[in-house]
């Protein structure tokens, strides 16, 4: 690996690449790493779409892109990868387009396709070997239609399928883990507040043939019920609380690229968030944040130094 | 059949409204279409919802575009042209507007005679995204404008509508509508039931019509990079950030990495400009900047601070 281009925050770029004026909502977590991700990978990369708040991007005849966009079905936006990289591998093959008009092929899609109904795509496409990104913006629900649960959704969450008083009674998948056990070239965990612990990752997966998997967790002002200022603010404490670990998998090992020196309480995370109201009023569940906070110190024991 | 159109932003129960004023119609026995339009229904962009009333079967569908009653629930809309709240507005039309000016204004303003009537808004606030009970203050003073809407049936369809809710916000919001409803009381019946279209009487609008041509030509595929930037997202705003040029440290431009719509670009000698033009107001920037030099402004303020030259 050659030596990164991103020591310090002002390596990080100036300018931007994606366009504005999309329709997302106001303090969009996930599109403040698809932003940052965008100016690292450049404009030479064509997306492929699982349906999602980010179909929203490009609407006839809008488009933030620089390059092609192709809108898949929710489950097999892998497979369309698989097309596309097929057919620029035929076209270079025959000489019809240079090595330098190559393109990167980045799957974009929500939780809702990455945990759920497109894990069975993704996961072939990894055992074929197939030379893409994966770029998955984790906003732990069905956020453009809502905020239903999905696969990701966090144990005792508030959405608009689970409202009682214990929140979701479910618990997030582990996909980084489920992913990086098909021993994929490389699988990231980034976040749109620490811009440079993501920019290095994303520097480092452009340069990689093969399989590259990137989870973004990206806080919502509008799914988790926290005004947009907060954006930033939410993504950190993700961070420092240790309930989303910044880390890579590459050659059979996973690295912890920030370990938080003291962890902070999870509850700073929780109780900046609509979504967990109901485990701090009317009254305080003890039990529950016990739980949440028990899983996230069983996480780091052995990872802590 | 009664044909109205609420205009607010996301965020100030326009949605809501239409809904609370669809059922109380429904609960006097009318045949009710209540709906928002779907497209950018984020907080801030100028939302648009819908409701027919008719006492026979409702077969007109879509867009209204020549409504009996025209609700905005945030004046700030009303020089905005993506709002369209003037929009297919006849000398039949009554509009009622949220403002904290009065009606002889807005009728000077717009020029439209004494069918504009106000409904007082809240006093000045510092962002208008606060104005969370402005849809119930509308549903219940249109449903006054009626005359056909009692307020016991108001009541229970604001019931209906907001279950689930907590029991304070349904509190508020039901003092907020009635409140509507009460304020209403001399103009009761002043929305005149438009007459039914005949579908007999549609003219086809001026489309024009395009050659079928090869797919290379004629299929949806955008050729230019970066279109998205002819929206106007800035009109979303209601607080601008500011950057502070004397405290600005030129750091290490946190604003612009951290800025979600990617709006904030560095010049030559290193300051962060903001493009209002995109802006979406999300404020990021204000909180992440280190050394607090990028501060929170109303967007009517900066308006007409910039107006005037202030």
């Amino acid at each position: 690996m050659t030596e990164t281009l991103f020591k310090h925050m002002r390596d990080l770029p100036s300018s931007h690449l994606l366009g504005t004026g999309t329709p997302t909502c106001a303090g969009c977590g996930g599109l403040q790493a698809l932003h940052q991700i965008y100016d690292v990978f450049g404009g030479k990369t064509v997306f492929v779409n699982a349906a999602g708040c980010m179909t929203l991007l490009s609407v006839y005849p809008f488009t933030p892109f620089r390059g092609s966009w192709l809108y898949t079905a929710m489950a097999c936006a892998p497979a369309g990868a698989q097309g596309i990289r097929d057919a620029l591998d035929i076209l270079l093959e025959k000489g019809q387009i240079s090595a330098d008009e190559d393109l990167q092929t980045v799957v974009l899609t929500g939780d809702g396709a990455a945990y759920g109904m497109g894990l069975s795509a993704t996961s072939s496409a990894i055992e074929r070997g197939l030379d893409f990104i994966y770029l998955c913006y984790d906003n732990e629900g069905y956020g453009n239609t809502g905020q239903q649960y999905s696969e990701a959704t966090p144990h005792a969450a508030r959405t608009s399928t689970s409202k009682g008083p214990q929140g979701y009674p479910g618990n997030k998948k582990d996909l980084f883990s489920i992913w990086a056990a098909h021993k994929p070239r490389y699988v990231a965990t980034v976040i749109g507040a620490e811009p440079l612990d993501l920019a290095r990752k994303i520097e480092k997966a452009r340069e990689m043939p093969g399989p590259r998997l990137i989870i973004a967790l990206s806080p919502c002002p509008t799914g988790w019920d926290f005004s947009p200022d907060a954006t930033t603010d939410i993504g950190r404490l993700a961070v420092r609380t240790g309930i989303w670990p910044l880390k890579e998998y590459e050659n059979g090992k996973v690295v912890h690229t920030r370990i938080p020196r003291k962890r902070l309480p999870v509850e700073d995370y929780l109780k900046r968030q609509g979504r967990f109201s109901h485990l701090f009023e009317p009254v305080r569940k003890e039990a529950l944040l016990a739980e949440i906070q028990g899983r996230v110190d069983a996480y780091w024991e052995g990872i802590e130094g | 059949m009664y044909r109205i159109r609420f205009h607010g932003r996301g965020g100030q129960g326009m949605k809501t409204a239409s809904r609370i004023l669809g059922t109380a119609f429904f609960l006097e026995g009318f045949e009710v279409q209540d709906a928002p339009r779907y497209g950018a229904e984020r907080r801030g962009a100028p939302i648009f919802a819908y409701v027919r009333a008719s006492r026979s079967p409702i077969h007109e569908r879509g867009i209204i575009r020549h409504p009996d009653l025209v609700i905005v629930a945030d004046d700030s809309l009303v020089p905005v042209p993506a709002a369209g709240v003037l929009a297919g507005v006849t000398g039949d039309t009554l509009l009622l507007i949220s403002t904290t000016e009065t009606a002889a204004t807005w009728r000077d303003r717009l020029n439209l005679g004494d069918a504009v009537l106000t409904l007082p808004a809240p006093p000045e606030v510092e962002d208008r995204l606060e104005l969370r009970f402005a849809g119930a203050a509308c549903a219940g003073a249109a449903a006054r404008l009626t005359g056909v809407i009692s307020e016991a049936s108001l009541e229970q369809a604001l019931q209906e509508e907001l279950a689930g809710l907590p029991a304070g916000v349904v509190e508020k919001n039901r003092e907020k509508a009635l409140e509507g409803y009460a304020l209403m009381a001399a103009h009761e019946g002043r929305v005149k039931a438009g007459a039914k279209v005949s579908a007999r009487a549609y003219s086809a609008p001026d489309w024009i019509d395009l050659a079928f041509e090869k797919a290379r030509i004629s299929a949806p595929a955008i050729h230019a990079a970066l279109t998205s930037e002819k929206m106007p997202t800035g009109l979303w705003r209601t607080m601008r950030p500011v950057i502070d040029r004397e405290h600005c440290k030129r750091c290490w431009w946190i604003c612009s990495s951290s800025c979600p719509d990617g709006v904030i670009d560095i010049d030559a000698e290193n300051h962060p400009r903001i493009d209002y033009e995109h802006c979406k107001g999300c404020l990021t920037c204000v909180t992440v900047c280190p050394s607090h030099a990028i501060r929170a402004v109303p967007e009517h303020q900066a308006v007409t601070a910039e107006e005037t030259g202030a």
